[in-house]
């Protein structure tokens, strides 16, 4: 017999993230490097463990084994519980059915078992692509006290974006008249953030009804909010007023990176009282050598600095050599920059080395950023010596 | 499965070391940025293999338990062997060497009970990276009764014995008067077959705040970097989330072993800075080593200090020691006026 839960998180990690291209050919979204030492899901899972929420499903579709082998059992974030902690919950198969999750919704639908377990008042659906702090507690107080069957959180967008992003329509109390997914002509600028919380009662009842429905895509934003709404359900949007950034691109993911090098940065990651965690890499403290200068970074440890650094955010464990030049660019775990090279404006993913005298940077004026791959420099290497 | 039973006689008080050991057994002196003593031949152990370690403590450990907890760290949380704290049940009236007699008879059921058949015995004072299955080895090879651990022609106060004579001279210390096993190396007179395993690498033996400070500015040379921290022999720690190093654009830092939480708006040379340390705005630290979570303020003028942990440095203040005789302020000190030596 588990013990009861007031709430429990599902948090759906098997987005793919195709957007971020050679980022995520081996790895799920959640998985991407962020921030000089984290990946994306730490956001959401140290979310969880601050706000007090002991009890969380990762739902893993896509790409998993870097991301299950990640969280573990969940000790990094504390979620290592005697009751509850965290469980990864992949697809399954059942009879002679092998279940893929056919939308966020359906995630959930074939998870309800693993719910059920801790029969809560509370399911909070979340989103494991998303970086931001956000303390959930105080997001449930909100849908308690106004009753609401669902809650929605929400965040402001420019009205110039705001087609691009789920919107709500609401009054002025904040409750939710209608949901244009993606509208050509927004009338709010109130974007859903993907996090959900929903009295269990209700989302298990509207989950099974929609699972039937063979016209639904199974999606929490374009079939679960509708039927809610047709149903004439309290629902609630919830505002929220930090920084909430979707790294879905390598220009926003870079964007993200930069934002942290700001002189006061959206995102404090040096808030004691809000931690992130992640799995720590284990190695000794950077070395910054006599010939190396560093300005406006954030520098993780086990790197060996030997060039110049600027406005830039560089992982664990990379090195790179005298005279070479890093200008705003995120230089992700272990790779390697050689002596006398330039990389700006770019992405150097996991891993990548970047032989000597090689400059990488965006064509004049241009605003692109630039993401590294082995083709890439194999291409760089030949016009050099060509 | 290894053969090995890993102890640590931590229980050794180091008289130069007193102003970082005030408060503080040797064992979780800091340093290196993010270190204590003990994770280094607590890692030496993890990485050749060795799957039960007891750790001796003297008074004042709970810095020293903090620091350890269940042994996670060392991946030394096992249901079968793991992490043993066998604090004293008394304190003995003798100042033993390592390998104190009187002290590994008060858990002597440890040693009888543990199914390993040899005893690595080490101090907590000596830094290195050392593979202790090669020692082993050679123990084994030359039939010794002890092997001691030497590094050119020191003495690195380790040893290695097999438990069943380790036993027999603990049992026995009344009728032979050898107090510890340095002792009975140490001692002309008996019919031992004492030899020597010579490990080449760096080692340090941190015996005084000059040998402290000396052996902290030896990291920022690559090959003694590479040689206590090799890839594939890492240093395990008790782990603190800290958020990787900011460093502000008016921040110029050459030649320094930084540590991650640190903010670093200042001029930092030839220094040793460790987690969540800040240096303010035009402040130029140069020869020294900051320990954790101390902040210097703006307009600081350091050179030659070591600052324990927790030390506040507040604007516009100068401190100098010298290479010789580096300054050291104590855990926790507050300075606000000007101190030149």
């Amino acid at each position: 017999m588990m013990v009861k839960k007031k709430c429990v998180a599902m948090l759906l990690a098997g987005g793919q993230g195709s957007r971020l291209q050679s980022l995520t050919t081996s790895i799920a979204k959640p998985a991407v490097p962020f921030g000089g030492k984290y990946r994306i899901i730490d956001f959401t899972l140290s979310n969880c463990t601050n706000s007090g929420i002991d009890t969380v499903g990762v739902l893993t579709q896509y790409q998993p084994l870097v991301l299950n082998s990640y969280i573990g059992i969940g000790s990094a974030w504390d979620l290592d519980r005697r009751n509850g902690g965290v469980t990864v919950l992949p697809p399954y198969t059942e009879a002679s059915e092998v279940k893929w999750y056919s939308g966020t919704a359906n995630a959930i639908y074939h998870n309800m078992k693993y719910i059920e377990q801790y029969n809560p008042e509370y399911v909070l659906v979340l989103s494991g692509d998303h970086i931001y702090k956000m303390d959930y507690s105080k997001m449930l107080d909100y849908h308690i006290q106004n009753e609401a069957e669902a809650t929605i959180s929400v965040v402001e967008v420019p009205w110039d974006e705001a087609s691009r992003f789920g919107i709500m329509n609401t009054n002025k109390d904040y409750e939710i008249l209608e949901f244009d997914e993606k509208p050509a002509e927004p009338k709010s600028n109130l974007a859903s953030m993907g996090i959900y919380i929903f009295n269990w009662k209700a989302l298990k009842e509207f989950l099974e009804v929609d699972n039937v429905n063979e016209e639904s895509s199974h999606d929490f934003g374009k079939d679960l909010i509708p039927l809610f709404l047709n149903e004439d359900k309290r629902l609630m949007a919830y505002p929220f007023d930090g920084y909430w950034k979707d790294v879905g691109t390598v220009k926003s993911l870079w964007e993200a990176n930069m934002d942290l090098l700001k002189e006061n940065p959206g995102l404090n990651l040096f808030d004691h009282s809000w931690r992130i965690y992640s799995r720590n890499p284990n190695q000794p403290p950077q070395y910054i050598s006599h010939h190396a200068e560093v300005k406006e970074s954030l520098v993780n440890e086990g790197c060996f600095i030997e060039g110049k650094v600027q406005h830039s955010v560089i992982f664990q464990g990379v090195k790179t050599g005298e005279g070479s030049l890093i200008d705003e660019a995120v230089i992700m775990p272990d790779a390697v920059i050689g002596s006398n090279s330039v990389v700006r404006r770019a992405i150097v993913p996991e891993g990548i080395h970047v032989p000597d005298g090689i400059t990488i940077e965006p064509e004049d004026n241009s605003s692109d950023i630039i993401l590294v791959t082995d083709e890439l420099i194999e291409k760089l290497r030949k016009d050099v010596t060509a | 499965m290894s053969r090995l039973l890993g102890v640590i006689d931590a229980t050794n008080v180091v008289g130069g070391l007193q102003d970082l050991s005030l408060n503080r057994s040797v064992a979780s002196i800091p340093f290196a940025g993010r270190y204590r003593f003990i994770d280094f031949i607590l890692s030496n152990m993890v990485n050749s293999g060795v799957e039960s370690v007891a750790i001796f403590p003297k008074h004042q450990y709970r810095s020293l338990m903090d620091h350890i907890g269940s042994g996670k760290n060392w991946d030394l949380d096992r249901k079968k062997d793991g992490l043993f704290f066998l604090p004293p049940f008394f304190e003995p009236n003798e100042n033993s060497t390592v390998g104190s007699f009187a002290r590994l008879d008060q858990h002597l059921d440890f040693f009888k009970r543990s199914h390993q058949d040899y005893v690595f015995i080490a101090n907590s004072y000596v830094i290195t990276n050392i593979d202790i299955e090669e020692a082993l080895a050679e123990h084994l090879i030359h039939d010794h009764d002890i092997t001691e651990l030497v590094n050119h022609t020191h003495s690195l106060d380790m040893y290695i014995v097999k438990k069943s004579l380790l036993i027999e001279l603990i049992e026995n210390r009344k009728n032979s008067q050898f107090i510890s096993v340095s002792d009975v190396v140490n001692q002309p007179l008996h019919n031992f077959n004492i030899g020597t395993y010579t490990h080449t690498g760096y080692a340090a033996i941190m015996n005084s705040i000059e040998a402290y400070f000396h052996h902290s500015m030896k990291l920022l040379d690559p090959t003694v970097w590479n040689q206590l921290f090799p890839a594939d022999r890492p240093v395990f720690t008790k782990v603190k989330d800290e958020p990787p190093t900011r460093y502000s654009s008016a921040s110029t830092v050459t030649n320094s072993m930084i540590a991650n939480g640190a903010v670093i708006e200042g001029r930092v040379n030839s220094s040793i800075i460790s987690r969540a340390v800040k240096i303010g705005r035009n402040s130029h630290v140069t020869n020294c080593v900051v320990m954790q979570k101390s902040q210097i303020g703006e307009g600081c003028t350091l050179e030659y200090v070591i600052l324990d942990k927790d030390v506040r440095v507040l604007d516009g203040v100068t401190l100098k020691g010298s290479p010789e005789k580096p300054l050291v302020l104590r855990k926790g000190t507050v300075r606000e006026m000007a101190v030149s030596m």
